[in-house]
């Protein structure tokens, strides 16, 4: 932290900016990537062909100026001396502005790295040899279940990075996470009919995922995906499992976040419930146990939980530290960067629908005649519209409208009838949420980017058809 | 008016004697199938955004080093975001799993200057942008957010030092109320400009127009769209990768895809000349390769992984998006070779058809080989050539199935399509050099 203040002062003296930031950042990241060409089973983990690479980054980021003049400027390695920003001057600041939060009392009191840190645990070699042994597993398990399977595309990531921020207006902040991410892709034939399925896992740490449930996971997208089209689908009730909920929250994201998406959430609602009364959406980036958790945000800002939608009705909205008070709202540490070369932007970082208390089993087992949608269908449509046209016209938000492809089975009284390839599930966004009728006990969380949870959902009131 | 910007290129990446992490590399190398290389790579984007953005000027560097290992068809890679003789013995060690690999005492290894920052002539992007919208006798509101990128990569392959690489481009993103154009651009002077501006006029003229849903009959691809489309369905198609999905690589040589009117050559030789390349991401001088020979496959895109489980293929098409990224094999530069029939031509007998100026998305899937691309607009052909505008437009079909229905090759070929290709999350600038083409009896998938 010397050291940043240290080169604060000198980035202020020589290019002569009322305010500047600097943020630093480290991380290791071990990847391992399978060839799909050549996966046959294998009895060992050592035999599988697979690319390992072990990348160290490191790089910082600047941002000074004032009222008039700004400049961003991003750099790899480690952070200049003090004497080592010779090329910066007064005109490096070009037309632009910079404003930087003020620090909060909160502050230094919550700058202790999150508990997801915890990247160090292993020594690389036994990280790497775990590593090799999880994409076996997955891969052996796999062939048990769906021996037509075929790997296009398997990669694991697992790793940890740690951050530090100062400015010269006192803020001050450190943050670390550790994850572990999975992306595996499978195609399989079945009588002619030929189907994929593409997953994305993540878990603060590699010794959390399980190879046996997301063998489990693909085997059974797999199947649904290469079933023949049922004659009909019931439209009348339709479960979403927890990973197809992940994707509708995350197509609301607009809605849920800053000062625009707070007016479009209160006109959807326009005088009435946005939903049932036991819906809450919530985002918070100091979710205990969270891949994203930290105490402040990547401006330094802390960060708390966000009840978006409390009770079935808008509740607060998402706000960056300079819309505080807006509407006599209070801010949250909101503004992430993807990277050390990006500028903090207002995101999610855990959006969620609280889980309900209804068990998960039981809602889907509950259905009388419907669907139960699994995930996202492979290359399928996924998409929300909140403007009815690109003229550039106004939109208005009852217009608002989504569409997803998806996978599922068609239900009846418990009993599953026949798989479903290929579902679309369209409506308003106003019937998405309005049409809620029981929220599960599973919640789930995905990666998005960020992370993004979802239960187990009964919905109603939307359409429903086959496709392809 | 012409870029008078100076292009002379920088000073080379490594100051210091290329030999020394080359000899250093050498003492790593185990006899038998082991081969080592180091890729020393640069980058620098300065990024110019619209009057009302906070930080309008950013500038991002980065440079770093990554030493990778091949033995027995399995690779090691080990990088990291600094230029350095310790860094790069720490690589070294990392892919080697022993300490002091390369000895006591790392090489010296130095870095020239990064090269003068020249913001004026991208300041100068958009009063020039601004000024060919005009020239079409148009005029709207637009955000315009300017990019110029740099590379400079130095790859060593032990014992050899390939020649250092530079590539200098732009990429434009353009918001107006109707929608967001990008694509990539060699240079932003006036004629790279203009064409910008010929296709925002054409998405001004069918806003708001609903999607053109009727069944295609004779199509008429510009330039651009025909290098998209042959991105997707040639290029994409014969990279060594997506061939190895579905069956051996080599075995595609000799298929016929497309009729006899059909030649489309990679050449990273001949891409714009700030983008030239002479050798390729692992250190391999690249070839001007035919992938399709009067519609027939001659040679598919390959990386030395591929050549060494594909002897009859040439190494020589490796890129990576960074360090941080091991290479495969992709696409630089497109060239489908110009036919005998003039432009007029290939509308006269296109009447009733639809033309389309450029596609803004395109995607292959690799294992069923169907094909999506996605244009924003396109117009009518009338007697007198392109008339009415159109909503947006999508293609879908087969790959084999769009080759197929090329029946003719206009003999103005023009450079356009140039956009950067995301295959893998890679994201790769491309470029191309097409004329017109004309598409009939196209199959639709589902």
């Amino acid at each position: 932290m010397r050291s940043l203040r240290l080169a604060l002062g000198a980035v202020r003296e020589r290019s002569g900016a009322s305010g500047a930031e600097l943020y630093v950042k480290v991380g290791n990241t071990r990847r391992i990537e399978i060839d799909p060409w050549t996966t046959p089973a294998l009895t060992d983990p050592a035999d599988l062909q697979a690319q390992v690479s072990v990348l160290d980054e490191r790089g910082w980021a600047l941002r000074a100026g004032g009222a008039s003049r700004a400049l961003f400027l991003a750099d790899s390695g480690p952070l200049p001396r003090p004497n080592g920003w010779s090329r910066l001057n007064r005109h490096s600041l070009r037309p632009g502005t910079l404003r930087l939060p003020a620090p909060s009392s909160e502050m230094t009191s919550r700058t202790a790295p999150s508990p997801a840190a915890g990247g160090g645990e292993h020594p690389p070699a036994d990280e790497e040899t775990a590593g090799l042994t999880f994409l076996h597993e997955v891969l052996r398990r796999l062939g048990e279940r769906a021996p037509e399977a075929r790997l296009i595309r398997g990669r694991l990531d697992s790793g940890a990075s740690a951050a530090v921020l100062a400015s010269t207006t006192g803020v001050t902040g450190r943050t670390a996470r550790s994850l572990a991410t999975v992306e595996l892709d499978f195609a399989a034939s079945r009588d002619g009919r030929h189907g994929h399925c593409r997953l994305y896992r993540a878990a603060s740490n590699l010794h959390l995922l399980s190879a046996d449930s997301i063998a489990s996971e693909i085997a059974e997208r797999l199947t649904m995906a290469t079933a023949p089209a049922p004659p009909f689908l019931p439209a009348g009730e339709v479960v979403v499992s927890p990973a197809l909920g992940c994707n509708l929250l995350a197509l609301l994201a607009p809605l849920l976040r800053g000062r625009d998406g707070w007016r479009r959430l209160r006109q959807l609602g326009a005088g009435s419930p946005l939903g049932p009364p036991r819906l809450q959406i919530v985002d918070d980036g100091g979710l205990d146990a969270g891949w994203m958790s930290a105490a402040v945000d990547d401006e330094g800002v802390p960060t708390r939980a966000v009840a978006l939608v409390r009770d079935g009705e808008p509740g607060e909205p998402l706000l960056s530290w300079e819309d505080d008070g807006w509407s006599g709202f209070a801010a949250a540490g909101c503004r992430r960067r993807s990277g050390w070369r990006a500028l903090p932007e207002l995101c999610h970082s855990h959006l969620y629908i609280a889980g309900g208390s209804e068990p998960a089993e039981s809602i889907r087992t509950g259905i009388v005649h419907g669907c139960y949608l699994v995930d996202r269908a492979h290359d399928g449509r996924c998409l929300a519209t909140f403007e009815p046209s690109t003229n550039g016209g106004p939109g208005r938000l009852d217009e608002g409208r989504f569409e997803v492809e998806a996978i599922g089975q068609v239900v009846r009284r418990g009993a599953v009838l026949g798989e479903a390839p290929k579902v679309r599930l369209t409506g308003s966004v106003r019937q998405l949420l309005q049409g809620i009728r029981a929220i599960g006990d599973d919640l789930r969380f995905l990666p998005a980017p960020g992370a993004v949870g979802a239960p187990t959902l009964l919905l109603t009131g939307l359409q429903v058809e086959a496709v392809g | 008016m012409r870029s008078n910007a100076n292009r002379a290129e920088p000073r080379p990446l490594l100051t210091s004697d290329a030999a020394a992490p080359a000899d250093a590399l050498s003492r790593l190398v185990v006899p038998g199938d082991q081969q080592l290389e180091a890729f020393f790579e640069r980058l620098e984007t300065v990024e110019l955004l619209p009057r009302s953005a906070p930080n309008r000027v950013r500038l991002r560097r980065e440079q770093g080093v990554g030493v990778r290992k091949i033995e027995n068809g399995k690779s090691r890679l080990a990088a990291t975001d600094t230029i350095s003789g310790p860094a790069f013995a720490a690589c070294c060690d990392r892919v080697a799993g022993t300490t002091r690999s390369i000895g006591a005492a790392p090489p010296r290894i130095r870095t020239g200057s990064w090269p003068a920052l020249r913001l004026a002539e991208i300041e100068q992007a958009e009063a020039r942008l601004t000024r060919a919208v005009n020239r079409r006798r148009v005029g709207f509101p637009m955000e315009i957010t300017a990019r110029r990128h740099r590379r400079q990569v130095q790859v060593i392959r032990s014992p050899i030092a390939a020649p250092p690489q530079f590539e200098e481009y732009f990429s434009l993103q353009v918001t107006t109320p109707w929608g967001v154009w990008g694509g990539l651009l060699p240079s932003l002077a006036d004629e790279d400009l203009d064409p910008v501006a010929l296709c925002l006029a054409d998405r001004l003229r069918s806003r708001g127009l609903p999607p053109h849903r009727r069944a295609p009959g004779v199509i008429v691809l510009g330039p651009n769209a025909a290098a998209v489309l042959l991105h997707e369905v040639v290029a994409h198609a014969l990279e060594a990768d997506t061939l190895g999905l579905s069956g051996a690589p080599d075995q595609v040589v000799g298929l016929k895809l497309g009729g006899p009117e059909l030649d489309v050559v990679d050449d990273p030789r001949s891409a714009p000349s700030a983008c030239k390349r002479s050798s390729d991401d692992e250190g391999t001088a690249v070839v001007s390769r035919w992938l399709l020979r009067r519609g027939r496959v001659r040679q598919p895109l390959a990386d030395l992984a591929w050549a060494e489980r594909c002897p009859s293929m040439i190494p020589g098409a490796a890129r990576r998006a960074s360090r941080h990224r091991l290479p495969g094999p992709r696409t630089s530069h497109l060239e489908l070779l110009p036919g005998t029939i003039p432009e007029r031509e290939l509308f006269a007998e296109a009447v009733g058809g639809l033309y389309i100026r450029e596609f803004e998305r395109g995607n292959l899937d690799p294992f069923d080989g169907r094909c999506v691309l996605r244009a924003p607009c396109g117009r009518l052909i009338g007697a007198s050539g392109p008339v009415d505008h159109t909503g947006p437009i999508e293609i879908r079909s087969r790959a084999v199935d769009l080759l197929a229905s090329v029946t003719a090759v206009g003999d103005r070929p023009l450079a356009g399509g140039a956009g950067w290709c995301a295959k893998d999350g890679a994201l790769l600038p491309v470029w191309a050099r097409c004329p017109s083409i004309r598409l009939e009896g196209l199959q639709v998938a589902d």
